[in-house]
């Protein structure tokens, strides 16, 4: 496996590359020592294979420019582009190149010196000087010998010119032998032989004389020439005019040749060799130096060239691993684990290569674990959301510096603000502009101040919805520093305590009803029986106290069983008749009797007309609006101009149709401390009235599966709204109108 | 082109060197051989004759002559004067099939102990001495008689003759021929003279 990043084709073509070099120099190289060797085997050779040589060592010298070209520029792009490794290879590239490079300057200039110096040594002055001085020594030798030869021939001219030609070739025979002449003869007009002594037998005539003795005897000068043979011998060659008056045409000369004595001639001969040896040697010195300069220029070239790939070639090798592993880091940097590493060998980089490796698989495995063990963390914690989401209970947790760390949806709902999307942000700033929230925060703040950090209190929140009663349970989180933290459990038990009121109040109503109620009518009668009884026998002013007294016990008795009644009112649950009728009509007739009885009162009606009607006890909701409209109008006495607006409306959500019904004044309004506990029987601000008013209507209003409300509307006055379900089946869902009601009774029990 | 000769293949193989760094020296080598074997080195005329069946070959060559090879030979230098005879059979569609290529060595030098010009046949060892270079180049330069054929060697067809004058260096021992393979200002040919063969 390679590394990621990595284009494997490239990976994969790096050895067929290289094999497919080495193949190339191998032929190369083997091609052209074969050559090298045939040629240097014979001499002859050379010269038909040289031309392959150079054609080789050029292809392999010129394929070497191009490759160590290529990857110098492939150096350099990568070095540009900062390609990992690249700046190593370089600076390896360098280092080893400089150490290469630098000891093959060093032996081309020195055996350059070396060659020049050595080449310039052959050929001193001294050398030539004696040589010359050996060719004219040999030339004086020689001289001596062709003088005397000349003369010799000069006086046999003179001889023979005086000589009768019958013993003309005797006398030639007698010089020949004399002289150890190897011919001797004597020419005539034209060049013709006219007598000639031979020391070769065999040979019939002698040679003919070159044309430059003809030439110069023709001018009545002697000749005298040495003639080198070939084997190393000489011969002198003399000529002599004998008539020195003749025409030159008609001339006649002697021509004899004479061998130079053998030791003379070897000596000579040692001589010329050794002089032309040396001019030849001599003449090359230039062209010796110019070609051992080239072969050497071409050799340092051939070897700076291949250093330079070798060291790109090695650098790239040695690098390589580091470049996997630049690659590798990366690729894990971005957290690809799978990536793994080629070993490159078994070495220090293949044990480093192979702990990265190692270290890749341990990441993978832990990243794995991770993934599997926040995957159970994110199931947990959506099996706790869900669970805190249903929970009625508001939970809440936070840090020391009271930012929300999470918050479920019923604390949202308990606290009258959205926590959930709040995480993160400071509680103190979430409750601005939200009243019961601040309250909530100052409490915390309150106790947190003091240092207490586990507490169970019962918090009672103001606000202008009306109170709620919370009981908030604190608990400190585990941890550390800041992440010190709290979790607080709260539960809006404001209705809770409602019931409880309310059945202890049914209780009290129900004793009140059954223990006050009964003594009230034998004291009501007894009280009248006595006045009966004993104003006849009284004097005026007796009866008149009388009169007053029992009239007193009769109307406190009166009023003890209106209240009294209005408590039996409060406790009894009569059979609901549940009728369909029209809610806006019932409205109408209440608002219509209102009127009447009070004609000051500006009763305004806003009615829902798609609210057909209703399916309820129609006599208990002519209670309730009765109970409404009387309540908002003994708030409204005293008041300049009294308004009373009544508006019902049909609302329809997901569990069903709703009626509602509100009912709002221009009076002073709900007392701010009472506004919680308005629906609380003897709760009332007002000089007159049992109390019990607005606690019947919440009970009529319960016992329908509705809901009620009362708050102060911004403009001034009280507003209290009642919600009915216009259907019986959707309050049955419920458990009905009568299993709701005998519930409240067993609870109240 | 086709056959081994040092001189030519020198050229060629520099030619094939363009990334040397040393060729002003090779330019300047060039220069030197310009200077010493400067002057006409051509066949001028060429002829062969038939006597008994053997083709003998007759040429006149013109030589170089100045200063520079008079003092190089005085100084000791030989020079080898090849005279090469290439004989080929024409053919149509191929390259001419060749039939003889023989060459004519002889070596001209200065015997300095005699003072004279010494022309030597490489392959006989015959030599002539002259008192004068152009008596000597003349010798060179008449070729007389040299038989190069015999009628047995050709089978009918069209047959052309080529000769060619050559001058190097001569005595040069095998390894520094080799040497000389960068450059030698004494070597020079010149061009093919060739004619039918009168068959």
């Amino acid at each position: 496996m390679v590394a990621a990043g990595v284009t494997p084709r490239r990976r994969r073509r790096a050895p067929l590359n290289a094999v497919a070099l080495a193949v190339f120099w191998g032929v190369i190289g083997v091609s052209a020592f074969l050559l090298l060797a045939k040629s240097v085997q014979n001499s002859g050779e050379f010269a038909r294979l040289q031309w392959w040589i150079v054609v080789l060592n050029a292809c392999g010298a010129l394929a070497l420019t191009v490759l160590v070209a290529h990857k110098i520029w492939r150096l350099v792009h990568d070095y540009r582009r900062h390609v990992p490794g690249s700046r190593l290879t370089a600076r390896t590239v360098a280092i080893f190149g400089a150490l290469v490079i630098a000891p093959l300057l060093i032996v081309y200039f020195s055996s350059l010196e070396f060659l020049n110096h050595g080449i310039d040594s052959w050929f001193t002055v001294e050398v030539k000087q004696g040589l010359n001085d050996a060719v004219v020594l040999a030339r004086a030798a020689l001289d001596l010998r062709m003088r005397e030869y000349s003369h010799r021939t000069q006086a046999l001219a003179r001889e023979l010119a005086t000589v009768p030609p019958a013993a003309v070739q005797a006398r030639l025979d007698a010089e020949r032998r004399a002289g150890e002449a190897l011919e001797i003869a004597l020419f005539g007009a034209q060049v013709h032989i006219v007598a000639a002594s031979l020391e070769n037998p065999l040979e019939a005539l002698p040679a003919q004389p070159p044309q430059d003795l003809v030439r110069q005897v023709a001018q009545h000068l002697p000749y005298v020439s040495l003639e080198p043979q070939a084997g190393g011998r000489y011969l002198i060659r003399t000529g002599a005019p004998l008539d020195e008056s003749a025409a030159s045409h008609d001339m006649r000369f002697v021509a004899a040749v004479y061998p130079v004595p053998a030791q003379l001639a070897a000596l000579s001969e040692a001589v010329q060799g050794t002089y032309s040896q040396y001019g030849n040697l001599a003449a090359m010195r230039g062209p010796l130096k110019l070609s051992f300069s080239l072969t050497l220029t071409l050799v340092l070239l051939l070897a700076m060239l291949a250093a330079i790939y070798g060291a790109i070639f090695s650098a790239q090798r040695l690098v390589r691993p580091v470049q996997d592993l630049i690659e590798g880091t990366r690729a894990v940097g971005k957290g690809d684990f799978a990536t793994r590493l080629r070993l490159p060998s078994r070495d220090e980089m293949g044990y480093l290569v192979h702990s990265f490796n190692d270290m890749t698989k341990r990441l993978r495995r832990a990243r794995a674990e991770a993934q599997h063990s926040q995957e159970v963390v994110e199931r947990e914690r959506a099996r706790l959301a869900i669970i805190l989401a249903r929970l009625s209970t508001g939970v809440l947790a936070i840090d020391r510096h009271m930012t929300v760390r999470m918050a479920n949806q019923a604390a949202g709902a308990i606290l009258g603000t959205e926590l959930a999307p709040a995480t993160g942000r400071p509680l103190p700033e979430l409750a601005a502009g939200n009243e019961r929230l601040g309250q909530f925060v100052g409490a915390l703040a309150v106790r947190f101040a003091a240092g207490r950090e586990e507490w169970r209190e019962q918090l009672d929140l103001d606000s202008s919805a009306g109170r709620r009663t919370l009981m908030c349970a604190c608990t400190p989180l585990p941890g550390e520093g800041r992440d010190v933290g709290f979790v607080i459990v709260f539960d809006d038990i404001t209705t809770l305590l409602a019931a409880q009121r309310d059945a202890a109040w049914g209780e009290v109503a129900r004793r009140l009803a059954h223990e006050i109620k009964n003594p009230l009518t034998p004291i009501q009668l007894s009280a009248e029986r006595l006045r009966r009884r004993l104003r006849s026998g009284m004097s005026e002013q007796d009866a008149e106290i009388l009169e007053r007294g029992t009239r007193t016990i009769v109307q406190q008795v009166e009023t003890m069983q209106q209240m009294v009644n209005a408590f039996s009112e409060y406790a009894r649950a009569p059979e609901m008749q549940i009728t369909r009728f029209s809610l806006n009509q019932l409205v109408t007739e209440v608002a219509d009797l209102y009127r009447s009885q009070a004609p000051r009162t500006r009763i305004r009606l806003d009615l829902d007309a798609r609210l057909e009607g209703i399916e309820a006890d129609r006599g208990r909701v002519r209670q309730i609006l009765n109970n409404l409209v009387t309540n908002a109008q003994e708030a409204l006495e005293g008041i300049a101009q009294p308004a009373l607006e009544i508006a019902t409306r049909l609302d329809s959500t997901e569990e069903g149709e709703y009626a509602s019904v509100t009912v709002c004044d221009n009076g002073p309004g709900f007392q701010r401390e009472l506004l919680g506990r308005v629906f609380d029987p003897y709760v009332t601000s007002k000089p007159k009235g049992t109390g019990l008013g607005l606690a019947i209507v919440k009970k009529i209003v319960e016992e329908h599966g509705g809901r009620i409300d009362a708050d102060n509307r911004p403009e001034g006055g009280a507003r209290v709204r009642v919600v009915l379900p216009v259907m019986d089946s959707t309050r049955s869902a419920g458990g009905g109108a009568r299993e709701r009601r005998d519930q409240m009774r067993r609870e109240r029990a | 082109m086709l056959r081994g000769d040092p001189a030519r293949e020198g050229l060629i193989g520099r030619s094939l060197l363009p990334t040397l760094c040393a060729l002003a020296l090779v330019a300047g080598s060039a220069r030197a051989r310009a200077e010493a074997l400067d002057g006409v080195l051509a066949v001028r005329s060429a002829y062969v004759n038939i006597d008994h069946g053997v083709f003998l070959l007759h040429a006149r060559v013109e030589y170089p002559e100045g200063p520079a090879i008079r003092k190089a030979l005085r100084d000791g230098i030989t020079l080898a004067f090849d005279l090469d005879v290439r004989i080929e059979r024409e053919r149509r569609l191929w390259f001419n099939a060749n039939i003889v290529e023989v060459t004519l060595h002889r070596e001209l030098s200065y015997h300095a102990v005699s003072d004279r010009y010494v022309v030597r046949d490489v392959r006989s060892g015959d030599q002539d001495n002259f008192a004068t270079l152009d008596e000597a180049l003349g010798s060179i330069g008449r070729v007389d008689g040299w038989p190069i054929l015999v009628e047995p060697q050709l089978d009918g067809g069209n047959y052309t003759i080529s000769v060619r004058a050559d001058v190097r260096r001569g005595q040069l021992p095998a390894s520094l021929r080799a040497l000389m393979f960068w450059t030698d200002d004494w070597a020079r040919q010149s061009e093919w003279y060739t004619w039918s063969l009168p068959v």
